[in-house]
């Protein structure tokens, strides 16, 4: 490919200098006709510069530095929804939860802030704009997007009724909605039916928000519509801690269908209730490259992978990791991602070696806040049996503890790095 | 972008842990024995081992027997942790001798925290009844299966003391009896500064 190409390339992709492809580089058309940038040895190339993406991309450069690595990620930041809960109780900046991308290339990670568009595994291809890059292993981690269309009022109204269930944006709009809210308000939170990304993370939510109502603006109320028949994460452990908080009103098996934010009301199955602020957990499935790309299911909502290699069931050379995935006996958490990042990057490493995979087992440490001071934690462990991830052993924290809180700090800050750094 | 004063700091730990992990991994990629059977370790340990919070401890460089008497002790709940006890059986399920043996090979980074002055400097002086076995540079003794102290995490640092002082870390360890009647004589507040002083010492 020509000169300018990979010139345009280098500048959309170097030291976080670079242009926005399509903004208009001088003498340049509006988008990238033609190969992105020409491969020259081994290639994988990441879609997703989340928990599982970011992980991945760092890992295959530590792994062979003989292979190139290009991640393809939108956002210019990357935003931790793990904590993130704490900004909507004000304990904790989104600054605080905020990194960007230069530790990845510093270890030799090209990065393009882009979408990808199409995937075409035949020509091992991925499309971005009207321009393309080949790789020789695509690792696909493409989060959740939300179904919008299973809530009736929804759709039209994604700037009123907040989810927040992607660190960024919402949940610092969500916290002000909070902080705003007169005492003697009623937030309404709503969980949808499992699966959707980080089980416990809607009942962390529940014990912030309580917390925050309960320190700042006491006569206010907190309804639960859970769509679940029970708190599906660490239940025992997020009762406890809820006798602190009588303004939980918690209502298991109670599935949202519909909401107006012009009557502020929110619908389930068998009540209409009136809210102040509403906080709408939607529906999820794999994010849309994914389903575009033809890497769901039956389901149409996730990602079926091989246990070892995390390569797609249905489209060879393509690894799918993190929350889009389905069928491992996982949670959809962060820490999951992050081991699987490595994992598949060993496989994908592996491959282009003509090596056989190690069979490596994810862990998963999950870290909830119950109070501005106390956390609580699960733990699983899996192995490899059969060429199937099987759990060793889950334990939890005997009780709410700071000692809990001061190592899910630690925790976080020895993965961020883990990840970015 | 903002440069608010913890996105500094965050910034610079970031640096830090960059050119400290990317000095080791210089040395050697991720195909050494046991390293890939460590990538589930790093999440809260840190890359190669070397945490670079408080509260999670640096495994970087720590000698391999005792990792793998931590690992026994963990897995069989005479250590407890909700955190580790699942993690050591998979360590045990993926062999202990080659996990023990890549983070002994890691060379270990001192925390990038810094304890206040005042606390560390209290910690020296009451540091000297911890010589008698941890060394007076508090480097240990792999012999007998005592670990270095000298730049470990601080947070760890005072977690495990209190564990100590409780019985709560091996119950019934006889190797640990007289190490707990010495913490129990520690008021509290003294293991901050025990844990500043020894995670200062380079």
């Amino acid at each position: 490919m020509s000169a300018v190409t990979r010139r345009r390339f280098l500048r959309t992709s170097g030291l976080g200098l670079g242009v926005l492809a399509g903004s208009g580089l001088a003498g340049c058309a509006a988008s990238t006709k033609g190969d992105f940038a020409p491969k020259r040895g081994s290639r994988v190339v990441v879609i997703g510069g989340g928990w599982g993406g970011a992980t991945a991309a760092k890992y295959v450069r530590l792994l062979d530095p003989a292979v190139e690595v290009v991640l393809i990620e939108p956002n210019r930041e990357f935003i931790s929804c793990p904590l993130s809960n704490l900004v909507l109780a004000g304990l904790r900046s989104i600054d605080s939860l905020t990194m960007g991308y230069g530790g990845l290339r510093k270890h030799g990670v090209r990065i393009i802030h882009e979408t990808a568009t199409a995937i075409e595994p035949d020509t091992k291809r991925v499309r971005l704009g009207e321009g393309y890059l080949q790789y020789d292993r695509l690792i696909v981690s493409p989060g959740v997007d939300f179904q919008w269309e299973l809530v009736e009022g929804l759709a039209q109204n994604q700037d009123k009724v907040l989810h927040a269930w992607k660190a960024g944006p919402q949940t610092v709009a969500l916290a002000q909605q909070l902080a705003a809210m007169p005492d003697g308000g009623v937030f309404v939170l709503s969980i949808p039916l499992a699966a959707y990304r980080c089980p416990p993370g809607p009942y962390e939510r529940t014990s912030m928000v309580a917390w925050y109502l309960k320190t700042k603006k006491p006569r206010s109320k907190l309804i639960v519509l859970d769509a679940n028949q029970n708190i599906i994460s660490k239940a025992a452990l997020f009762r406890a801690a809820w006798q602190a908080y009588p303004n939980i009103d918690y209502r298991p098996a109670s599935r949202v269908t519909g909401v107006d934010p012009g009557s502020r009301e929110i619908r389930t199955e068998f009540d209409k209730i009136r809210y102040d602020v509403v906080n709408l957990i939607p529906p999820q499935r794999a994010g849309s490259i994914a389903v575009q790309a033809d890497l769901v299911g039956g389901d149409k909502r996730w990602c079926e992978v091989n246990h070892v290699t995390y390569e797609s069931v249905k489209q060879l050379g393509v690894h799918v990791i993190g929350d889009a995935t389905i069928g491992l006996p996982v949670p959809k958490s962060g820490n999951v991602a992050n081991a699987m990042g490595k994992i598949a990057a060993a496989a994908a490493v592996s491959l282009i070696n003509g090596k056989q995979p190690e069979p490596l087992a994810p862990g998963n440490t999950c870290y909830s806040w119950v109070s501005d001071r106390e956390a609580i934690a699960v733990v699983n462990a899996y192995r490899i049996e059969n060429g199937k991830v099987v759990q060793i052993e889950q334990k939890l924290t005997p009780v709410q503890s700071p000692l809990v809180a001061e190592r899910a700090v630690g925790w976080s800050q020895s993965i961020w790095a883990d990840m970015l750094a | 972008m903002r440069l608010t004063p913890h996105r500094l700091a965050l910034a610079a730990g970031l640096l830090l842990v960059a050119l400290s992990g990317g000095a080791a991994e210089a040395a050697g990629p991720l195909d050494e024995r046991g390293a890939l059977k460590s990538v589930t370790c790093t999440a809260c340990h840190g890359p190669a081992g070397n945490s670079r919070s408080s509260a999670m401890p640096i495994i970087a460089g720590l000698d391999a027997a005792y990792f793998k008497k931590q690992i026994g002790d963990y897995a069989m709940g005479k250590r407890l942790s909700a955190e580790m006890e699942p993690y050591a059986k998979q360590v045990l399920n993926l062999g202990v001798d080659d996990v023990a043996a890549y983070f002994a090979s890691r060379r270990r980074e001192p925390t990038p925290i810094q304890p206040p002055a005042a606390a560390a400097a209290r910690g020296r002086s009451a540091a000297a009844q911890c010589a008698v076995c941890h060394g007076p540079q508090g480097q240990g003794d792999a012999a007998k299966l005592i670990p270095s102290l000298a730049g470990q995490a601080p947070g760890y640092l005072r977690e495990q003391m209190l564990l100590f002082k409780q019985d709560r870390r091996s119950p019934g360890d006889p190797a640990l009896t007289a190490l707990k009647s010495l913490m129990k004589t520690i008021p509290d507040e003294t293991f901050a500064d025990l844990a500043a002083y020894y995670s200062s010492v380079r």
